[in-house]
């Protein structure tokens, strides 16, 4: 009792004491780099409840005693504590937080918060990291980088080519599980116009229309419980894009200038071999006049390539001056090398950043130029970026973000029978491809090795000059081209309100604009009918949005709320156009051009969606945060009776390490979240409608046809689902040298909008339903460290991991599997599926058949090897994925290098495949364990070697087999488990070494920095699991969701250059 | 004040997103696809599938009409699933829904006459995709959502099911009623629609000859008497046009292609040439020496192009024709069905439908050219004889299907006539069907898993079991 009443005295005391002498203390916190004034920050005072934030000039005023502490703490600066003292006047500069840039991150809306206060891992990399080497496709500069991304690239040699991203594995049972891009809160398209099966032209995805120069940092949102606030568009994560802004401050002005020039050289070739030249048999064709000749076949199972005088397909040719003459039967080592050429890459970007007190602008021009490594294909590239604010009174401020891109290109066709790109599939190992860069004879004859002569007139008639599969590759080069272009403009004009200190209200017209034109030009001559396709596409999206930021503190409570409202309008056209019957006068390339009627087809899609949403975060001490976002959207292109739906999401964080207050623990948090974000589907998926049918028509009658279409719609179609839960810890020790982020994420993809496949005898191929459920199960781990730090030499170090496992729980009542993909070869057909009950993306192919005891290949009577269908191979995606990077300083120098890496994940390749069955891989004519050539005669020792069990006898068996028979016939024929490869590989990415002029040097010049480096990329292979030739990291072609084949794949372009970078 | 402003727009706003969950009908509508369909040229699309039951490899190297002359895998049965999804998803669906369209418009002809010939064409398809397969979704195909997973009918069933039909159809016509419109097959001919109903009927009737003869040959009768096709000028054909889309498959090969592929098989040169057929300068082109030599079936590897006698050139013009269901076919089966005492008159009615038949044959292929018809006729391996009556029929119905594949096949394999063998080094049989899409053990297991375990005579899912009229 007596404790009692001398405590409540004491207190008593004590509030008097403070009540007594508090005074209204006031002042301005401004920022110590440009002494802005910086709105919203807390000023509290520490141990009470008290607190208040800065208004818009920075201004705040609070109630303290002299001797207490006022905690002054913003996001992305270094906290301040400061005891009040006898003025009352306290202004307050805070330092930008340097040490750690990445405690601002950019979340969902464009919303900067600390880090602290996320419950989700959103890992963020700076613009610097992505100019490196100067890619051109700014998704392919992520790879690596970020745990739990994994980018599957393309060849250099398609310049600019798709680059896809996968986050979290596959959360799509169609695989088209790609992220939402958003450019300084602006979301724009990454539609890909190239075509799925990886042949033809890949035109890349739309998404490199941002110039990575331009780009300040990117941060994706990997989870639904990050990217929950984007509602229907949020299911696969978003890829957010900040770009570089001009600042408001002193009048200053930056110029910016930077070149980079670079080599391309084509690599990697698979190794084939130089003995057997062309033919299915080791005998050579003759002439009626008794000459040795070669024919037009693709294959190279022929006789042995020993100077024999033959007639070559040029000297079947009356226009060449070899007519009728005998030449050497040699092997052309090099012949598939010789088509590619060095290419170049050249790129220019001037950008001036400017500002004063209240208003800051940015201006940059990219301009880039590929010479491919293919003959006569290029990239022009221009991009065109304007930024800038005006603060217009103290409390409105207008600005405006304005891209404008463009590019054209000409380039190869890709996959089986493209621009060269067949040539390892079917080819003659005895053809100079020197001899063929003279594709056309001054008479216009094309040259062309495919076509067979006539033998009684030993010559190429010109009704006989037509090839059959193959084209002269200089023929499609040059002749046959992919033409395509895109002007693009996106960006939006905002202004924003600051109602009150704590409240702002932006409004924002945001817009992504573009036109894409695509044609085709077959030329007379070649193995197809002379014609023309162009396109015309047209996209716009809109998004209208109003947003309401709340901040505000009371004492230790922080509050940030946002409220806001978008509505999306996209409007999506094209006019394609095609001759038909080929066209009325040689190489008029023009639809009026055409033969018969041509084919056009003109189309349109528009898609509403009205939205609004709102978020709460609370914090506690700094310490305790808790986040809850809401989302509502409505989407035209669902059922009208029920097209709105909900997305809520929930997450909090808790930062331990000041109360653990243990020394090497600088930083400590845990997170938890959960979110459910969707995705809906593209219009016209709910109505019931027919088709149009060719036309049958002649003198007598005109007769348009209809039918029904192959898919069947549904009116009763909900948005899909995904439930997400993540949680993971931060840590960071030794101030900051050593830090661990550990997450772990489980995500159900529920009822996906699915084209179903279905037994075609429904009458129909797929239905659209709601269908199916995948789970993602993963870890994803960051380490960091900074090993040495000094002046003159420091090294600081990154490395991604992350592991995802897949699995397919349901699909639909009846139906355990889908197909998402295949390819028939020589009627064999290979599936990619998804199976319930096994992880996504497996493929179901041809395989060996094997003993059942002992597992070992069972043979045939003729002792070759027997094989079955329907044989699973497992998933092609990842066991885990990462990157790892490494920069150094040493005195001026900076030295950086990125590996990326992939375990496991599969691929079918089609390339492997047809190379040993045209008897063009090494192995075909390699030297079996008698040391005979496996093409020789069985019986004289050759043959290749095969041991299994006999299916006649039981019993094991070794034997030698005709090897045309085996690599032909059987393997390169029917065995797909031979042609699969294991996708795993270790890459050096990116290598680059920098000089900094020393400030001493500079003061002579008129620069204020100037930085030179040697750059490489893709320099190097360290380790691939599948053999020479084939490029697992290259394995995007064309538009197709999952990479899983690789037909003709280009070759591995490594680029070598140099970058200088120039500062005024 | 100025907070009440905000707060009044903020509300405004908001009501203005929110309240919209309501959007303009035109912006869900397809503007790029038609909503409503006509019967006929939903017909006029299940037509354009016609040609490919004979414009394709496959069905003219089983019964070794043609030859391989490069990759010759094919005519050595390494292919052994066949999709026949298509079939369904295609003209199957288009009759169905004018078969089960409640708004076929009577502008484009009696509404009865448009849902008999989409009767008729449904049965056409049926006939041949089950002489292929076998076994087939029928009772519980093409019911869309309805039914995920159509069960296999028996062939059995299936044939009870084409002949009902066939019999709805050729009861419905009202010939007089007037023409359908769209139709390229017969011009909207109800008269023409009518006989090749009944000339169908009257040929699947005769499949049964082996399976259930009584059957067959109550059906056969029924189809005879309704009226069947009885001119060259009702030949059910699929005139292909001078235009790249509608252009003779062989001539895509050939010609635009530029495949010398397929040469006639020395099998069918030599039942035409040692008795100077006059339709071998059809059949086949001569070699380079100026013969006609037929390529060996089948062989295992590719042959010097110019030493044999390619596809004929008349065969493979841009808008050659496609001869689906003739008037010989028709006197052929006749004939047979003569021999079988299925319809009176024995021999010597066999007799007159043969020579009859075998005379309209050479008029269809030979532009009514009958020329070298009596002497061809007057070789007694030709001229019919009552001993080898059925022989003699099969055989020249077999020359007269030439690049009716499909047909020709069913008939050998119902007949064992003409005498065929596999290629001598291959060690394996001529294929007695088609197995299915490999797809459907995936989409639609436990009903294939049951179609196969049922099949009439055992086997497995290749190309060796047998169908059900296909009695061993």
């Amino acid at each position: 009792m007596k404790k009692t009443i001398t405590l409540l005295i004491l207190l008593l005391i004590s509030t008097l004491t403070l009540w007594a002498q508090e005074k209204t203390i006031s002042g301005k916190i401004t920022s110590t780099e440009d002494g802005l004034p910086i709105p919203g920050v807390s000023v509290t005072v520490k141990g009470t409840n008290k607190g208040t934030s800065t208004d818009g000039n920075g201004s705040y005023s609070i109630q303290a005693a002299p001797g207490a502490v006022l905690w002054i703490r913003s996001i992305g600066f270094q906290p301040k504590e400061i005891t009040v003292g006898s003025g009352a006047v306290i202004n307050v500069s805070l330092s930008p937080d340097s040490q750690n840039l990445n405690e601002i991150v950019v979340t969902a809306l464009g919303i900067k918060r600390s880090e602290k206060s996320l419950g989700y891992s959103a890992q963020q990399v700076k613009g610097d990291d992505l100019t490196l080497t100067k890619q051109q496709n700014v998704l392919g500069t992520l790879a690596g980088k970020i745990a739990g991304v994994q980018v599957v690239g393309s060849s250099g040699a398609s310049m600019g080519g798709t680059q896809k991203i996968k986050i979290r594995g596959a959360n799509s049972l169609t695989g088209k599980d790609q992220p939402l891009m958003v450019v300084d809160g602006t979301p724009i398209s990454n539609q890909n116009f190239s075509n799925s099966t990886s042949n033809g032209a890949d035109y890349g995805n739309v998404g490199q229309d941002i110039n990575p120069d331009d780009i300040e940092s990117v941060s994706v949102l990997k989870g639904p419980a990050a990217s929950a606030l984007y509602g229907l568009r949020g299911q696969y994560g978003v890829i957010m894009i900040t770009t570089k802004k001009g600042k408001k401050g002193p009048k200053e002005l930056t110029v910016q200038l930077s070149s980079a020039f670079a080599i391309e050289k084509t690599g990697n070739f698979m190794p084939l071999q130089n003995i057997y030249g062309v033919g299915n048999a080791q005998t050579f064709l003759t002439l009626p006049n008794g000459q040795k000749y070669l024919d037009g076949n693709d294959e190279s199972w022929g006789p042995k390539m020993d100077g024999t005088p033959v007639r070559m397909y040029y000297s079947f040719y009356k226009q060449d001056p070899r007519y009728g003459q005998l030449t050497p039967f040699v092997p052309q080592p090099d012949n598939i090398k010789n088509l590619y050429q060095t290419g170049y890459n050249l790129n220019n970007n001037i950008s001036v950043a400017g500002g004063n007190e209240n208003s800051a602008l940015r201006f940059s021009y990219n301009n880039g130029y590929i010479g491919g490594v293919l003959p006569n294909t290029w990239l022009k590239r221009n991009n065109l970026a304007v930024n800038g604010s005006l603060d217009l009174t103290k409390k409105l401020s207008v600005g405006a973000n304005i891209n404008y891109a463009n590019n054209s290109a000409q380039r190869p066709t890709e996959g089986y029978q493209g621009s060269g790109t067949g040539s390892v599939q079917w080819f003659q190992r005895n053809i100079d491809m020197n001899e063929l860069r003279n594709y056309k004879y001054p008479d216009g004859t094309i040259k062309n090795w495919n076509v067979n002569p006539d033998k009684t007139l030993a010559t190429i008639t010109p009704d006989g000059n037509k090839p059959s599969d193959w084209n002269n590759p200089f023929f499609d080069l040059y002749e046959n081209l992919n033409k395509d272009s895109r002007d693009r403009f996106f960006g939006d004009v905002n202004i924003s309100y600051q109602v009150l200190p704590e409240l702002k209200l932006s409004a924002f017209a945001r817009s992504d604009r573009f036109t894409q034109n695509i044609s085709h030009q077959e030329a007379l001559g070649g193995r197809n009918l002379d014609g023309y396709w162009v396109g015309k596409y047209q996209n716009t999206e809109n998004n209208y949005e109003f947003l309401g930021q709340f901040n505000k503190t009371w004492g230790e409570l922080s509050l940030n709320g946002n409220f806001g409202a978008n509505l999306l309008t996209q409007n999506y056209s094209y006019l394609r156009q095609e001759t038909q019957g080929g066209l009325s006068s040689p190489a008029f390339y023009n639809i009026e051009g055409s033969v018969d009627r041509p084919l056009v087809t003109s189309y349109l899609r528009r898609k509403e969606v009205r939205s609004m949403y709102a978020t709460a975060s609370f914090g506690y001490k700094d310490t305790y945060f808790l986040e809850g976002t809401i989302r509502n959207d409505n989407s035209s292109a669902l059922p009208k009776n029920n097209n709105s739906y909900w997305y809520p999401s929930v997450s909090g964080s808790f930062v331990f390490n000041e109360l653990l207050k243990w020394e090497p623990l600088s930083y400590g948090k845990v997170r938890l979240g959960y979110a459910i974000a969707g995705s809906d589907l593209s219009p016209y998926q709910t109505g019931y409608y027919y088709e149009i049918g060719n036309t049958y028509k002649n003198d007598l009658v005109n007769i348009n046809t209809q039918y029904v279409p192959d898919q069947l719609n549904n009116p009763a179609i909900k948005p899909s689902f995904a439930h997400s839960m993540e949680a993971g810890i931060d840590l960071r020790f030794l101030k900051n040298r050593v830090g661990l982020e550990f997450t772990y994420y489980n995500q159900e993809n529920q009822n996906e909008i699915i084209p179903l496949t279905v037994p075609g005898a429904t009458g129909y191929s797929s239905f659209i339903v709601n269908a199916g459920k995948i789970q993602n199960k993963g870890i994803e781990v960051t380490l960091t460290g900074k090993p040495v730090v000094s002046k003159f030499f420091s090294w600081d170090a990154t490395l991604n991991f992350s592991r995802n496992r897949s699995m397919i729980k349901e699909l639909y009542p009846d139906v355990n599997t889908y197909r998402l993909d295949y390819n028939t070869y020589s009627k064999v057909d290979i599936f990619l599926n998804a199976e319930v009950g096994k992880p996504f993306g497996n493929l179901v192919g041809q395989a060996y058949q094997r003993d059942a005891a002992t597992g070992k290949i069972l043979l045939d009577k003729n002792n070759l090897p027997m094989y079955e269908a329907n044989h699973d191979f497992g998933t092609v995606l990842p066991k885990f994925t990462g990157g790892f990077v490494n920069n150094f300083h040493i005195g001026s120098f900076d030295l950086s290098a990125m590996i990326d890496f992939q375990s496991g994940g599969k691929f079918f390749s089609w390339t492997k495949m047809l190379a040993v069955k045209s008897g063009q891989a090494a192995e075909t004519a390699a030297l079996n364990d008698k040391g005979f050539n496996v093409r020789d005669a069985v019986a004289n020792g050759g043959g290749v070697k095969v041991s299994g069990i006999s299916s006649v006898t039981g019993q094991e068996v070794t034997a030698y087999v005709e090897a045309r028979n085996y690599y032909r016939n059987l393997l390169g024929t029917q065995v797909y488990e031979e042609w699969l490869m294991d996708a795993s590989y270790v890459k050096l990415r990116e290598i680059s070494l920098g000089y900094n002029l020393s400030q001493k040097t500079l003061k002579k010049l008129p620069f204020r920095s100037a930085k030179i480096a040697l750059v490489a990329r893709n320099p190097l292979m360290i380790w691939q699991k599948a053999p020479k030739g084939l490029d697992p990291s290259d394995l995007s072609a064309g538009s197709a969701s999952i990479s899983w084949i690789e037909k003709g794949q280009l070759p591995t372009v490594r680029s070598y250059g140099i970058n200088l970078n120039l500062t005024f | 004040m100025k907070r009440i402003h905000t707060l009044t727009g903020l509300l405004a706003m908001g009501l203005f997103f929110s309240s919209c969950s309501k959007f303009n009908d035109d912006i869900n509508t397809n503007p790029n696809k038609p909503t409503v369909a006509s019967g006929t040229k939903l017909i006029a699309n299940a037509e354009f599938y016609l040609q490919d039951m004979s414009s394709n490899a496959y069905g003219n190297l089983y019964p070794q009409y043609l030859s391989n002359t490069t990759f010759t895998e094919d005519a050595r049965y390494s292919t052994v699933y066949f999709n026949y999804y298509t079939w369904y998803t295609g003209p199957m669906m288009n009759l169905e829904t004018v078969i089960n369209s409640g708004s076929l418009d009577i502008k484009e002809g009696p509404i009865v006459n448009q849902i008999a010939v989409a009767k008729i064409l449904k049965a056409y398809f049926l006939w041949h995709v089950t002489d292929r397969w076998g076994n087939l979704p029928f009772s519980q195909a093409l019911k869309g959502k309805d039914l995920v997973n159509p069960v296999y009918d028996k062939q059995q069933d299936i044939y009870t099911g084409i002949f009902k039909l066939l019999d709805e159809a050729n009861a419905s016509i009202v010939v007089a009623g007037g023409n359908i419109k769209n139709d390229f097959m017969y011009n909207g001919d109800m008269t023409s629609w009518k006989k090749f109903g009944n000339t169908i009927h009257m040929l699947a009737a005769l499949r049964l000859s082996k399976v259930d003869p009584q059957l067959g040959k109550t059906e056969f009768n029924k189809a005879l008497a309704a009226g069947v096709i009885d001119n060259n000028n009702l030949n059910f054909t699929y005139r292909n046009l001078s235009d790249a889309v509608n252009q003779n498959y062989w001539y895509n090969s050939f010609s635009i292609l530029k495949r010398k592929w397929y040469a006639v098989s020395k099998t069918l040169v030599d039942r035409m040439k040692p008795f100077n057929d006059p339709r071998l300068a059809i059949y086949a082109d001569k070699n380079l020496a100026g013969n006609y030599v037929g390529l060996d079936y089948g062989l295992n590897s590719s042959v010097v192009v110019d030493n044999y006698s390619l596809l004929g050139a008349a065969i493979r013009q841009q808008n050659s024709p496609v001869y689906l269901v003739t008037y010989a076919q028709a006197l052929f089966a006749q004939a047979e069905a003569a021999k079988i005492t299925w319809i009176p008159g024995g021999d010597a009615t066999a007799q007159s439908n043969y020579d009859l038949a075998i005379e309209q044959s050479i008029r269809q292929w030979n532009n009514n050219d009958v020329s070298g018809l009596a002497a061809f006729k007057a070789n007694p391996e030709i001229a019919y004889d009552a001993t080898n009556g059925l022989a003699k029929i099969a055989t020249q119905r077999w020359v007269h299907l030439f690049m009716n594949g499909y047909e020709s096949w069913a008939e050998w394999r119902r007949t064992g006539l003409p005498v065929l063998n596999p290629p001598a080094d291959l060690g394996k049989p001529i294929p007695r069907r088609e197995a299915y899409p490999t797809l459907e053990r995936s989409v639609n297991t436990a009903n294939y898993n049951a179609a196969v375990a049922a099949f009439p005579y055992g086997g497995a899912d290749d190309l060796n079991a047998r169908v059900w009229w296909d009695k061993p």
